[in-house]
């Protein structure tokens, strides 16, 4: 009921109106104030209402778009994550601590991705058909940072749904209303609170998680939103547009390349029942001993493992290595992951073994920086093959639980003047990369 | 032989009502505004001498937002106590909590130890207290009034958790017959434990 009245409220005043509540509602009066403000997408910018709320029969007038105080500048690495907060202790890497052969090389490297790319991505997918051992292998790599945001575009499939959905996404922020709008806006301020950019309340950077947190929970109303999808949000607003961060958030549920995500925040969470059994499995399978003893510490998957997948690595782990993990990730897609949980334990297996139950949990949460190196880890990850027992634990675990729903790959698409209801959306798609 | 009882407790609540806030000012005596949100439950500890007796809170902090409860089961199906949190300024938190009673019922063990903690006193109550007082009652719960940001009450509530199980314990102890009594009781037999840091201590 609370959700509904203050979506009431949001409407109001984006219409522009004026708005009275009473005594009782006075302490809602700042949550009003950020449906409003987050409300307004920057794609509206010029979009203007006063408003005003009468709780003492007297009228008090909010500015609109008052983003709060520029938090005091602090020291930064170089991906704009404050430095001296717990959590984010990144290596410095910025280029003029590294040897000049080091910056040389990068340089090289930058050369052959923008060749392989062309101006705006136009080469992209010639080059992907003919060489395609050669951009898996140059992906693993790491692909360079000031690329990223375009290439993750083009490999995730998200660049073309755009393009055939134009004006789709600015209908989604500007006139839907969702429900769970109260519940982003409690988690905005909570999301990468040490990253600059989202520093600021009701700053840009919380307006446009906002926006595209929103956009996706009325895009599509199963799903809704839930905790977890603004990390996936918010590392992708580090590297584009709120509008491409959007697409590239329903590329990746809808299953616009790669095997729909969706199943990891619908109800009941499927997909990640399904992923902790198989992860479980092949922990048994490829680290026998490391299997033996959780199975003694009563140690379930779900204690660890489950925001690996749910986050896709962005919730705790160090930036430098997600950003590495989620290059992989849009290209190979999600046994990437498993990969990656594989190679932690493996790497830290002799260590884990030695540990009781209490300490278990916590070391399961805490890996050593050395094991968190991209340059370690992911060569280590790359070595492990799992995508044949992967298949096989999916068709025995969809044996066992057939009352789940299969989730195949839907094409996607929406045509501008269309409702985004689901029944219209299945209808009308007709792309897949 | 000092014995050490583990008390396995586990909170519950709404989303966002400062489950995580409390846990964590309560073991590591600290507090962030900006709290992320819990995705998977995490497990932290706290070491106690109760009267004499040794006692160690197995702590489980679960994730809040309804979607996660198909992971929840596991936390609670074997907990001693279950602390249910909801946010004194918002009205459906406190509903949650009489949901969670519900499915305590069908899914945790039947005399298992309930508390009930409004949280965030700090600011305007929108929840009467008086319901909620009336409430706790009625399912034969305690209830609090907490604020792990001005660190009101949270001492109070967890001494309450231990204070009612090892009781508990003791009557199950008392009245049940030594055969069924290794099974409802749980000691552990090592060697005395370093002494607690003093801040540990109550």
């Amino acid at each position: 009921m609370l959700a509904r009245y203050l979506v009431e409220m949001s409407k109001c005043y984006t219409r522009g109106r004026k708005v009275f509540c009473d005594d009782s509602h006075s302490s809602l009066v700042v949550d009003i104030k950020s449906i409003n403000q987050f409300g307004i997408s920057s794609i509206s910018g010029m979009r203007t209402s006063s408003c005003s709320w009468d709780g003492d029969k007297q009228e008090v007038f909010v500015p609109e778009f008052e983003p709060g105080p520029v938090p005091p500048a602090r020291p930064v690495d170089k991906y704009g994550f404050v430095k001296s907060e717990p959590g984010s202790s990144i290596p410095d890497m910025s280029s003029k601590s590294k040897p000049k052969t080091d910056r040389e090389r990068e340089e090289r490297r930058l050369q052959k991705w923008r060749k392989m790319i062309g101006v705006g991505g136009v080469d992209w997918k010639c080059y992907v058909r003919k060489k395609p051992q050669v951009v898996k292998r140059r992906i693993r790599k790491g692909i360079p940072d000031c690329l990223r945001g375009l290439v993750w575009q083009l490999i995730s499939g998200s660049r073309d749904l755009l393009l055939l959905n134009q004006g789709v996404y600015e209908q989604l922020v500007l006139y839907e209303t969702s429900a769970s709008e109260l519940d982003i806006i409690r988690d905005i301020s909570r999301t990468f609170p040490s990253h600059v950019y989202f520093q600021q309340r009701h700053g840009p950077g919380q307006r446009s998680l906002y926006n595209v947190l929103k956009a996706y929970s009325v895009y599509d109303r199963d799903v809704g939103y839930v905790q977890g999808m603004g990390f996936l949000a918010g590392l992708l607003l580090l590297y584009m547009s709120e509008e491409d961060a959007f697409w590239l958030l329903v590329a990746l549920l809808k299953g616009a390349v790669h095997a729909p995500m969706e199943g990891l925040y619908l109800a009941g969470l499927p997909l990640v029942q399904q992923y902790l059994f198989q992860f479980d499995r092949l922990v048994h399978e490829l680290l026998p001993r490391l299997g033996s003893h959780f199975d003694e510490e009563t140690i379930n998957p779900s204690m660890y493992a489950s925001q690996w997948f749910i986050t896709v690595f962005s919730y705790s782990f160090p930036f430098p290595l997600a950003l590495r993990i989620w290059d992989v990730f849009l290209y190979e897609g999600v046994k990437i992951i498993f990969r990656v949980g594989l190679a932690l334990l493996k790497y830290c297996q002799e260590d884990l073994l030695k540990l009781p139950f209490e300490k278990l949990v916590h070391a399961l949460r805490n890996f050593p920086e050395d094991a968190l190196q991209p340059n370690v880890l992911l060569p280590m990850a790359y070595s492990l093959k799992v995508s044949r027992t992967l298949e096989e634990l999916k068709q025995e675990y969809l044996g066992v639980n057939n009352m789940l729903p299969q989730l195949q790959p839907v094409r996607l698409s929406i045509s501008k003047d269309q409702r985004p209801s689901k029944q219209k959306r299945e209808e009308s798609l007709n792309i897949r990369t | 032989m000092m014995r050490t009882v583990p008390i396995k407790v586990v909170l519950l609540g709404d989303g966002r009502v400062g489950k995580t806030s409390l846990v964590l000012r309560y073991v590591n005596a600290t507090f962030s505004e900006q709290q992320t949100p819990t995705i998977q439950a995490s497990y932290l500890t706290k070491r106690l001498n109760f009267n004499g007796a040794m006692v160690t809170l197995a702590i489980w902090d679960t994730a809040g937002q309804e979607r996660f409860h198909a992971l929840g089961p596991i936390y609670y199906r074997d907990a001693d106590a279950a602390l249910l949190v909801y946010d004194i300024t918002d009205k459906d938190s406190f509903d949650r909590v009489k949901s969670w009673v519900k499915e305590l019922r069908k899914m945790a063990p039947k005399d298992i130890i309930l508390a009930i903690a409004g949280n965030k006193c700090d600011m305007n109550s929108q929840v009467d207290l008086k319901d909620s007082e009336r409430y706790a009652a009625s399912i034969g719960s305690s209830h609090f009034n907490t604020s792990a940001k001005s660190n009101i009450g949270i001492e109070e509530t967890f001494l309450d958790i231990a204070r009612r199980v090892l009781e508990q314990k003791k009557a199950l102890a008392e009245n049940v017959p030594a055969s069924t009594q290794r099974k409802t009781m749980v000691i552990i037999d090592e060697p005395p434990p370093p002494p607690p840091p003093s801040k540990c201590c109550s």
